[in-house]
């Protein structure tokens, strides 16, 4: 008989014994890397393919660093560990009236679009790692424009129904795409704005209203405020255009479940497969830096041979002395709240999601600087049914922008409520239809807009979370200059400390900072992620494939059908 | 063959602890071969087979984890979308019977509520002639399974039996509507998913590799 009993143990809901420890962690690697934010995931995957020997640590228990995605139960714990201390984020709220099944939430501490043409979705196709993620479609980009949201009239046929422009600011508009598009090589109309905020640019070159310029630069354009020096605009107007018809008519996509630590995950994911070690709730507790070693909380020392790569969030007071001090000075405030409504009316169909721009002095407080807001669906895989996560943020740090993200959110609730009263009434008539090329009848939403504006809604909009926090970052905001990110550039030092998250509710100058790190630890950038993986789909790239050459053939398949039934 | 059958895919992820068998139970399953000596996996190793039942085609996308303890941290990328696991122990190692468990009650509170598990106890062969050798019963597991509601098999990566017999299990399990068409990234047509892979336009935004 069995000299091991498992029958004590085995009752449901009994203890599960304790596993041993296994030690056998790696005590020296090529390159160290302590966090697992975006930056440090990639630049894992990439130096493992490279060939380096690489281990990555983090302080905490799950993956993302300061981009983490977080359910209920870790997400009040996060709010007093930041507030008890944290070198990123600061003066964290949270608000849960009742409690909620924790698990079926979770809450992305910086959430991230990625659009359909940009470097990031590139490396994401290139290193394979799209293949762990899943993907949904954003169309709507709405502009809070006269108490409504106005969807963002971006594609040729919205201009052309739209009923706000006259004529001659159709023609303008469409007169500035065009050149939007190519405009890196006409050089000769903006060059003499080089320097100089894109709404004067926009205005003398193009004669464009305010409510166009608004809506292309801080909506389309995802820019701050109109005072982006114009070629830096242009470059984010651009990212947009572009990115429409990439893969149908959504100029963004976002990955289920979260954002950045999704693809986070996915990279660690490809970096061990290319061989990197990894091991979590491990804190950076001693730091030797001539002699190249890393001590942790569990007593585990790490010698590295190349570089040292830190976050910013890993740094803990006890070697806070030892390395480089990176001083992230510039904020971002967070406001993120689930409700208990689908809010559908904001999304495309068959979508869940949508992005809200509150543009400079749209709001009540007086905002120098938009408010942009991320909306999610249960689709996203981070609410229930039913629900919806709306995520505030705006790059005006301090009490004046946490006022001006209170301000937003009153008016997205208004607007909720108004938008989806069934019950609510208005007439119709013959002009507020128009008809697209192709002959669809489409509504005025002028008229959406304006007949709603004295209403007064019956039913009250449930926050069943409310969190808010302030969030620090080395990266400037994009009216300031954006050329010092190469904070690091020929250091000789063996610590690098990674920057910051970008001011960005993109992906966008992050592979230009892992890039840069990596040219700094291999010597140049030439070979990033030049992995020849297979592509052949059935034939992956792995760990195995490699040590059983040919694993899988499609001449080679057990056929149950025939001798089993089934 | 006759007419086209429907491919559907199936994410599959192994867990237990190192030396198990894991990798052993994949190559048999794939290739039908047995290795005396096998490393143990780095990371993660994926491999897909395609099985042909009478009314489908059930495509397995298998991810082998590591079972070296440097690499747990790494499990949950792994199970978090799967709709299946086979948590793999080892009859004549009762701590790998210990670790089973733990990777069962894991993946009953972190993975998807639907995650279909198969609990195998590999090395069956070591014990069929000197039964001491065993030092899990073959009650223990069915038990555990019983009570958590798993498959359970007991196998032998090394002579094959019950190898096939695991994968064919599950696939019967599985639900018609939860077969997923292909991979995580799939067309628009059955719901809003963005294939990455499938641009509609731009000689760029194709697969650079
Ligand atoms: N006798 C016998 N040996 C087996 C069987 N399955 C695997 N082995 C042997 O056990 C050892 C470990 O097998 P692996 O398949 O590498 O184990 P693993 O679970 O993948 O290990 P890790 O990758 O480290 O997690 C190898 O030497 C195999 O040959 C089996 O059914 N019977
Ligand atoms: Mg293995």
């Amino acid at each position: 008989m069995s000299s091991f009993s498992a029958s004590s143990v085995s009752k449901r809901g009994s203890i599960v014994p304790p596993l041993a420890e296994d030690p056998a962690f790696v005590d020296s690697c090529d390159v160290l890397i302590c966090g697992t934010g975006i930056v440090e995931s990639i630049l894992a995957a990439a130096l493992a393919w490279q060939g380096s020997n690489v281990a990555h640590l983090d302080r905490n228990s799950i993956y993302g660093d300061s981009s983490a995605v977080l359910n209920l139960d870790e997400l009040p714990r996060w709010v007093d560990e930041v507030n008890y201390e944290s070198a990123v984020f600061s003066n964290a709220k949270l608000y849960q009236p009742r409690p909620l099944d924790s698990k079926k939430y979770f809450v992305d501490l910086t959430p991230r679009v990625l659009f359909a043409k940009s470097d990031m979705l590139q490396l994401l196709l290139k290193s394979r790692v799209y293949k762990y993620l899943e993907f949904r479609s954003l169309t709507n980009f709405h502009t809070y424009e006269n108490d409504s949201f106005e969807k963002v009239p971006a594609s040729k046929q919205d201009i052309f129904t739209s009923q706000q422009m006259s004529p001659v600011v159709k023609r303008q508009l469409m007169k500035f795409i065009k050149f939007t598009v190519e405009w890196e090589r006409l050089y000769n109309v903006w060059g003499p704005y080089r320097d100089k905020p894109v709404v004067e640019f926009m205005t003398k070159e193009f004669q464009l209203e305010q409510t166009q310029i608004d809506e292309l630069v801080q909506s389309i354009g995802l820019c701050s405020s109109n005072d982006v020096a114009t070629p830096v605009a242009l470059h984010r107007i651009k990212r947009y255009l572009v990115s429409l018809e990439t893969y149908g008519a959504f100029p963004v996509v976002y990955s289920m479940y979260g954002s950045a630590s999704e693809l986070s995950q996915g990279f660690c994911r490809s970096a061990a497969v290319g061989g990197a070690v990894y091991k979590l709730n491990a804190t950076l507790t001693g730091l030797d830096v001539d002699s190249k070693t890393a001590i942790f909380n569990d007593g585990s020392k790490v010698r590295w041979s190349e570089k040292l790569v830190v976050s910013e969030a890993q740094i803990t007071e006890q070697v806070r002395s030892k390395i480089p001090s990176s001083n992230p000075e510039y904020q971002i405030n967070h406001l993120t709240v689930i409700v208990n409504m689908d809010c559908k009316e904001w999304f495309a169909e068959g979508e869940d999601a949508a992005i809200i721009v509150f543009p400079v002095g749209s709001l009540s407080s007086g905002n120098t600087k938009t408010v942009q807001a991320i909306c999610y669906g249960a689709e996203s895989g981070q609410v229930p049914p039913g629900q919806c996560i709306w995520y505030l943020s705006t790059v005006q740090g301090g009490a004046t922008g946490q006022r001006d993200l209170e301000e937003a959110l009153s008016k997205m609730e208004a607007s909720i409520l108004r938008e989806s009263t069934e019950d609510f009434e208005f007439q119709v008539d013959q002009s507020d239809v128009i008809f697209t090329p192709s002959g669809d009848p489409v509504l005025s939403s002028v008229k959406l807009g304006k007949s709603m504006k004295d209403f007064v809604p019956e039913k009250k909009l449930t926050y069943l979370i409310k969190l808010s926090y302030n969030q620090k970052t080395s990266i400037p905001p994009l009216e300031e200059s954006i050329k010092d990110v190469a904070k690091n550039d020929g250091d000789e030092s063996p610590v690098i400390v990674t920057s910051g998250a970008p001011t960005e509710i993109t992906y966008d100058g992050i592979v230009e900072q892992v890039k840069k790190i990596y040219a700094q630890i291999v010597g140049s950038d030439d070979d990033f992620f030049d992995v020849d993986f297979e592509d052949d789909e059935e034939d992956e790239l792995t760990g195995m494939a490699k040590q059983n050459k040919k694993q899988e053939d499609d001449d080679h398949v057990p056929d149950f059908g025939d001798d089993m039934e089934l | 063959m006759s007419a086209p059958r429907k491919t559907t895919s199936v994410k599959l992820v192994l867990l237990g602890e190192a030396a198990v068998g894991k990798s052993s139970l994949v190559l048999r399953f794939v290739s039908n071969e047995f290795q005396e000596n096998k490393e143990p996996t780095i990371g993660a190793a994926f491999l897909t087979q395609k099985c042909n039942f009478p009314d489908r085609t059930i495509k397995f996308e298998i991810w082998d984890t590591a079972g070296q303890e440097r690499f747990a941290s790494l499990a949950p990328m792994y199970y978090r979308n799967a709709q299946t696991a086979l948590v793999v122990y080892d009859i004549t190692k009762p701590q790998s019977f210990i670790k089973a468990r733990h990777w069962v009650s894991e993946l009953k509170s972190q993975a998807s509520p639907g995650i279909i598990i198969a609990l195998v106890g590999n090395k069956r062969d070591l014990v069929d002639d000197d039964e001491s050798a065993r030092k899990v019963a073959e009650d223990e597991g069915k038990q555990l399974a019983e009570e958590e509601g798993l498959l359970f098999f007991e196998t032998s990566a090394k002579t094959g039996l019950n190898v096939k017999d695991v994968f064919m299990a599950i696939a019967q399990k599985i639900p018609e509507e939860q077969k997923a068409p292909s991979g995580g990234l799939r067309g628009a047509e059955e719901d809003s998913r963005v294939d990455l892979n499938s641009a509609v336009a731009g000689p760029e935004s194709s697969c650079a590799c």
